[in-house]
């Protein structure tokens, strides 16, 4: 091989080195530009999922409260009326002890 | 085959280039990993975020809905505790005009309310006023208060007064006035009554 030749050889490689690092450093490019719209997708993604989840609870705690809120409802108005029996059963006796308190002149 | 010191030299650079390559993308794909894993914390932060804020909300509303039931029930509780201690007051204005007719009762208690008239006036001679039932009785009243309070000189208005029962007393220039009638009586002693009621029937 003539020193020309050999020269050439050296250059060649070189060439063709640099084009493999050239290579890398556009893929390299590529995978961060991968990365980030996958991370976009998968943020859209999650929000959404989690948006979602955010809507069922919402939409599940109007129904628990108003059932809790039915619950408890039911059960006062039983006291209630329980409260109602028994005063009405003592208005007899609150009449005329009302009825006492104006007649008594000290 | 032997290499010839060229072809080393070129494969040196290649392989050397090759390295730097590989690097390159290990570097890459490492860095783009670690912005991933970062990422990802970041938006589960996020995601928990919105989930924490709706089981909050959520919450609310659920304490919001019993509260505004028990408020409900309270208002109701009290509306009904209101009918009862108002049909008990009425029940007692009834038994008030109820009594009024039943001369054994009543005449002692208005000769009781008219003495003690008489006794908060003060004066030596009054003017004792009625309502048109009770004008009937001022013979028999006449008699029962004449023996209780002598000092003071007693005139009986012939004009009725507007009232369930009871007196009214006055000096006799009618500047003074000692109202003793039923109805003065109720409405004079109202809050207490409320309070005996609300005693009485609900133990409060």
């Amino acid at each position: 091989m003539s020193g020309i030749e050999t020269v050439k050889v050296i250059v060649d490689a070189e060439k063709q080195a640099a084009k493999m690092i050239d290579d890398a450093m556009s893929e390299a490019t590529a995978i961060r530009k991968r990365i980030d719209s996958l991370i976009q997708q998968q943020r859209q993604q999650m929000l959404e999922d989690a948006k979602k989840q955010a809507a069922a609870i919402s939409a599940r705690a109007g129904e628990e409260g108003k059932l809790e809120a039915d619950k408890y409802e039911a059960e006062a108005v039983q006291t209630l009326r329980k409260l109602v029996d028994q005063a009405s059963s003592k208005k007899n006796a609150a009449v005329e002890k009302l009825s006492n308190i104006i007649m008594r002149v000290e | 085959m032997i290499m010839s010191e060229t072809d080393k030299f070129t494969e040196d650079i290649l392989g050397t280039a090759r390295e730097k390559a590989q690097s390159i993308i290990r570097e890459a794909e490492a860095q783009t990993q670690h912005a991933s894993d970062e990422a990802k914390a970041t938006i589960s932060r996020e995601t928990e975020g919105i989930v924490r804020g709706a089981r909050a909300d959520a919450d609310a509303v659920k304490r919001r809905e019993v509260s505004e039931a028990r408020h409900r029930v309270k208002l109701r509780e009290q509306h009904e505790k209101d009918k009862i201690v108002q049909d008990v007051l009425d029940r007692v204005k009834k038994r008030m005009s109820e009594l009024v007719a039943d001369e054994a009762k009543y005449v002692p208690l208005l000769t009781h309310l008219i003495e003690r008239g008489l006794e908060e006036l003060g004066d030596t001679s009054a003017l004792i006023h009625l309502n048109k039932v009770d004008l009937k009785r001022i013979p028999s009243l006449e008699q029962a208060v004449s023996k209780r309070v002598e000092h003071v000189k007693v005139e009986w208005s012939k004009e009725p007064i507007d009232t369930t029962g009871g007196t009214v007393i006055s000096s006799l220039d009618g500047k003074i006035r000692i109202v003793n009638t039923l109805d003065q009586r109720f409405e004079a002693l109202e809050s207490k009554l409320l309070i005996e009621a609300r005693a009485s029937l609900f133990g409060e």
